[in-house]
């Protein structure tokens, strides 16, 4: 008789889901699925609320990414009051540079989060280690220092959201039109020369690098295992300026295949005209697609893999010197390893703080004179749509408004969702690996698939705009759908 | 340093001379950190932080950081570090705890880490293995009922949080006891690990 396996939760991703998969006679793998069983809910919650709560409200959807919600939301703003990008009058200098000192610091913390609490653990210890070791408290007994020196990098980078933000989590500081306070001297002192209990931002580029070298020291190890673990193709996307590079704030979307070839780029407000959502009624989690290739070819892949993917170079020494390296790799083709996805990850820690020390010693992110720009009455436009590259990938807000100013219609694409298609390639392919034909299936291989997923750092309960608990859940069912083993945490 | 007198549920404890009259008044000293965990926007979810508010309302904190936050987090080992001792303050589901609970912490890696949670006690073992040093550690722990998206406390919670205001003023000979017979005394207290 088949079974049916199933892994519910999955473990160390935000957010509620499940794992399922079947099995044949043979015990060989038939299908396997991410199921994301939260509740849709945000969208709806915000209409009727003002126009300029948004931004403030829906960063609540998620105590990990919020800065990136709340910036996505302030570009929103920014169209919808006429000091976007389409109107003609945009924010000053200064007030992109806070932005992007905020948006950055929350890069560096959000990656070190996913890196080095998560992920880490299982380079350190094996993907089949026992569960109870495998972790960042494990970790912890095991190196200590490791865990005072990611203690510490986490530390910095909430600093840097605090001194931008107000606060460490759910702070405001973008308002339509610009910024409500520059960054302070003694802020920007504090984050450069670090202090008693705090690093300086040499220290917190020493530590990046430190990242870069778990991961080198992992792979050469197991070059084949890493290499073999969940290789699957996908299209990939990115914000990219003039030049076709990354931007991490502003930009317009391109796609690239597998060969790197641009396959279209277009300016984010017309997403609507490229992209479509299909719907399965296994998951609350759509699959967006671009129209013009359908669902199987047309699904993209973002976050750090995929920037990384399609952008040629990083505007930092050190993270270029290490981007070179990854290209090289894969010889001028796109990298689809799924574990190369914490590579780019640790590059884009390093690139996060060489981007925020620029930022700390450039002036202009300290002019208090020029936060805001104030658009005539006229200019409002009731509508905004605002992209960044949040960091587990492409984050798009779009909101509309009525002649009120009450929010009327609220639409969210996150990462996650973005990435739901790769990731239940992902979730195949190491179920394959690791499942298919084996007579015992262990607690190593169940993490294995966990693993897949974790790689990209999924925020589930950001994917579904969920409210409420958000407890993620390995399922075996056989042919006749009988349950055969379920892992649960 | 003479013995502190252990309460009836646990057992003996030891502490510097200059005996605090009220377990406010242990916590209330240079190096205290009082800590509210939970969440406003959460009905009663949100009792750590409405303490803190209490207490910054009466004025009565003359040493001690007053502090919340949405959830303990890793980090919180460096933030405890420096501290002499440290009061957790949490709402909780248990129908165990009546209205409101003290207990001291023991550190432990008891593995709880995920993005959303972590233990205190893993906190505080955190903090003694990457940091060399514990801090004395207490969670109160207040009992509430209802956590939906909404403001304000449910009117059960809002009475343990009464309680456990009282509570604070309760004598410390009677309040602090450690269950860890191998504490030491001092200003500092490091404690056994796990």
């Amino acid at each position: 008789m088949g079974r049916k396996l199933v892994i519910d939760p999955v473990t160390r991703i935000e957010g509620h889901g499940k794992v399922v998969v079947r099995l044949d006679d043979d015990g060989k793998v038939t299908d396997a699925r991410l199921h994301v069983v939260e509740f849709r809910g945000f969208e709806k919650f915000v209409q009727g609320h003002p126009y300029w709560e948004a931004p403030m409200l829906l960063q609540r959807i998620c105590g990990i990414c919020f800065v990136s919600h709340h910036l996505c939301g302030a570009k929103v703003l920014d169209d919808m009051v006429g000091a976007g990008v389409r109107s003609g009058l945009q924010i000053t200098p200064t007030a992109e540079k806070v932005r992007r000192l905020g948006h950055y610091a929350q890069m560096l913390q959000s990656h070190a989060t996913a890196y080095f609490y998560l992920i880490v653990p299982e380079m350190v210890f094996g993907i089949d280690a026992p569960p109870e070791q495998r972790n960042i408290l494990g970790l912890a007994e095991a190196e200590p220092e490791l865990v005072r020196r990611v203690v510490m990098l986490r530390k910095w980078g909430q600093e840097g959201i605090k001194a931008v933000f107000g606060r460490r989590m759910h702070g405001i500081s973008s308002v339509p039109g610009g910024v409500n306070k520059a960054l302070e001297a003694a802020d920007r002192d504090r984050l450069l020369n670090g202090g008693p209990d705090m690093l300086s931002v040499d220290q917190v580029i020493d530590y990046a690098q430190d990242g870069l070298r778990v991961f080198h020291e992992f792979h050469a190890k197991h070059r084949d295992e890493v290499d073999r673990f969940g290789d699957v193709p996908a299209l990939n996307m990115s914000l990219v300026d003039d030049a076709g590079n990354v931007d991490y704030y502003h930009g317009r979307l391109r796609v690239v295949d597998g060969h790197k070839r641009v396959v279209t780029e277009f300016d984010y407000h017309d997403y609507l005209d490229h992209f479509s959502e299909a719907v399965e009624e296994w998951s609350y989690m759509k699959f967006p697609y671009l129209k013009a290739l359908g669902r199987e070819a047309g699904s993209v892949r973002v976050g750090p893999l995929g920037r990384l993917n399609v952008t040629k170079t990083l505007p930092t020494p050190l993270a270029q010197q290490e981007l070179e390296r990854f290209h090289d790799y894969t010889k001028g083709r796109a990298n689809n390893m799924t574990l190369h996805t914490n590579w780019a990850r640790a590059i884009e820690i390093l690139h996060a703080a060489e981007v925020v020390r620029d930022l700390l010693q450039d002036p202009e992110a300290m002019q208090t004179d020029r936060l805001l720009v104030t658009p005539a009455k006229e200019a409002w436009t009731g509508e905004g749509v605002g992209v960044v590259e949040a960091p587990r990938g492409t984050l798009l807000h779009h909101y509309r408004a009525d002649a009120q100013g009450n929010t009327t219609f609220a639409n969210l694409i996150v990462a996650t969702t973005q990435n739901n298609e790769v990731m239940n390639r992902t979730v195949r392919s190491v179920a394959d690996e690791y499942l298919s034909g084996k007579t015992e299936i262990t607690e190593g291989m169940m993490n294995a698939v966990e693993v897949g997923i974790r790689a990209y750092d999924p925020c589930l309960s950001c994917a579904t705009h969920a409210l409420g608990q958000m407890p993620l859940q390995v399922t075996l069912y056989g042919p006749d759908g009988s349950l055969v083993d379920e892992r649960q945490r | 340093m003479a013995p502190m007198a252990a309460s009836s549920m646990n057992a003996s404890v030891e502490v510097a001379a200059g005996v605090p009259a009220s377990i406010l008044e242990h916590f209330d000293v240079p190096g205290g950190l009082i800590y509210g965990i939970g969440n406003d926007g959460r009905q009663d979810d949100g009792l750590g932080w409405a303490l803190i508010d209490v207490l910054e309302r009466e004025g009565v904190c003359r040493h001690a950081q007053l502090f919340r936050n949405y959830q303990l987090q890793l980090e919180d080992a460096d933030l405890i570090r420096g501290m002499r001792r440290v009061l957790f303050v949490d709402a909780t589901k248990s129908p165990e705890v009546a209205d409101c609970a003290l207990h001291a912490v023991e550190p432990k890696l008891d593995f709880s880490f995920s993005s959303h949670e972590i233990s205190a006690a893993s906190i505080l073992a955190t903090c003694r293995l990457c940091f060399g040093h514990a801090p004395e550690v207490w969670m109160l722990a207040i009992r509430g009922y209802e956590w939906e998206l909404r403001m304000g406390l449910t009117p059960a919670s809002a009475r343990n949080l009464r309680a456990a205001r009282q509570h604070l003023d309760c004598a410390a000979q009677a309040g602090l006891a450690y269950p860890d017979p191998l504490l030491t005394t001092g200003d500092r207290h490091e404690r056994a690990g796990p």
